[in-house]
């Protein structure tokens, strides 16, 4: 016997978990579930209202798990407080993925690359989490990650409501590439997100994250040491990508590339994430 | 494998069909309701030959479990023509020669609805990042392209 039920909010989706064998499975959009085998029981949260809102409230955005890549990609404002995300939602599969597929489940099928979990862990994200007795955990998103392909959460007890992300302040960009054979429906060799802070031309915050580096999207510390009191210029551009490509340890996979041109690309995504971030961040000022 | 009642609106007619919810959309469309029209190509969203529309957007319905769609709309490549006439999409590919092998054509025809749905003055850019998810082997995508254009020229008109 399997099952297909449709959950009308979060409760009613708590409900149905409680209420069906275990077994039971959280869906959202489904783009990657659905081409595995899927589980016996099935709830779709897809299409819960509460589970797509945006809302900023005291300097902070509340992104729903349920949003798809394209109401991510177009909301004005992701686009201005987060515009990281935005850019890696934007550059998910293809139209008719992003149309469907969600930032909840770019994250829960934790492919190691995943565009728009690279962008949510450089910007600082939280998931808050909800089970079935309804306790809520708060966890930075790239602590949710538990191995090659698998987070901590468990779908048939637990749910993803939201991402709650500090928003981008004046003085602050982000920014995120991809490099890929083609410009859409490719795995990407690598990609990168920034998220920088510029006080006075020196760099006061950095954020630098990177995929496919291990299974979860990576922060590369050392590139964020050497770039924090150094000024925004070229100059420190170019160090950031030699010190990117070198603290990485990459292998080389069929399906994208080799390590050494993996390496190469690590360094070349980061420099440009972070020049783009860091162009943001001066008109960010001059704005305001 | 247990089935359910799925009810929802096709082509703008209210359906019924008795149904494994955890099927595809594709399959349920083409070997459940008989709607042929709409291709499986790769069958795992990397082509776009099985592109429909679902709540006005785009989706592969490869990939569409067919229990999400109860209580939504879809529109397929058979709701285009009226008695037998091809509707303008259809017409600016003919006329522009953007049809080759004729495997994609369904599905850059649904991707071309999508777009000029919600914008009636795609610029050339906009027309290419629409059919992005859309591959055609026969490599014709400039004339794709053109007859989109012209598409949405006719609709001003």
């Amino acid at each position: 016997m399997m099952s297909y039920l449709r959950a009308e909010s979060i409760e009613h989706a708590l409900t149905l978990l409680k209420e069906s064998a275990s077994g039971a499975k959280i869906i959202a959009g489904g783009t990657d579930l659905f081409l595995q085998e899927l589980p016996g029981h099935l709830i779709d949260i897809g299409f819960i209202g509460e589970l797509k809102e945006i809302k900023e409230e005291k300097g902070q955005l509340h992104i729903g798990a349920a949003l798809t890549h394209t109401l991510a990609a177009n909301s004005k404002l992701i686009k201005d407080k987060a515009t990281a995300l935005a850019e890696a939602s934007s550059l998910v599969g293809s139209p008719q993925i992003r149309n469907i597929g969600t930032l909840g489940g770019n994250v829960i099928n934790a492919a190691p690359a995943a565009d728009a979990a690279v962008a949510l862990v450089a910007l600082g994200a939280q998931a808050v989490l909800i089970d079935l007795e309804e306790n809520i955990r708060c966890i930075p998103v790239d602590q949710l990650y538990s191995g090659f392909n698998c987070t901590s959460v468990d779908c048939s007890s637990e749910m993803l409501l939201k991402f709650i992300i500090n928003t981008c302040e004046p003085g602050e960009g982000t920014a995120f590439v991809r490099f890929a054979a083609r410009r859409a429906l490719a795995l990407p060799m690598a990609n990168a997100a920034a998220r920088i802070k510029i006080t006075d031309g020196v760099i006061s915050e950095a954020y630098l994250v990177a995929a496919p580096v291990k299974p979860a999207p990576t922060r590369l510390t050392e590139t964020e040491t050497l770039l924090h009191g150094e000024p925004a210029e070229e100059s420190t551009w170019l160090k950031a990508e030699l010190s990117a490509a070198g603290e990485v340890a990459v292998r080389g996979s069929l399906l994208r590339c080799s390590a050494d041109y993996r390496k190469h690309l690590v360094g070349l995504m980061a420099g440009r994430a972070l020049r783009t971030a860091a162009s943001r961040a001066v008109e960010r000022k001059e704005v305001r | 494998m247990n089935k359910e009642t799925i009810r929802f609106m096709l082509n703008g007619e209210q359906v019924e069909i008795y149904a494994n919810p955890a099927k595809s959309l594709l399959h349920l469309l083409r070997d459940d309701l008989g709607l042929t029209g709409t291709k499986e190509g790769c069958g795992q969203g990397e082509c776009g030959a099985c592109t429909v529309l679902l709540d006005d957007v785009a989706v592969n319905s490869c990939l569409v479990p067919a229990g999400k769609i109860s209580g939504h709309s879809v529109i397929t490549i058979e709701a285009l023509s009226k008695d037998g006439k091809p509707d303008f999409v259809q017409e600016a590919f003919v006329e522009k020669g953007a049809v080759q092998c004729g495997f994609c054509t369904p599905g850059m025809v649904m991707s071309a609805h999508a777009l000029l749905r919600q914008n009636t003055d795609p610029s050339p850019e906009e027309v290419k990042t629409a059919i992005s998810g859309n591959l055609c082997r026969c490599t014709g995508y400039k004339q794709i392209e053109e007859a989109i254009l012209s598409a949405a020229e006719k609709l001003k008109s």
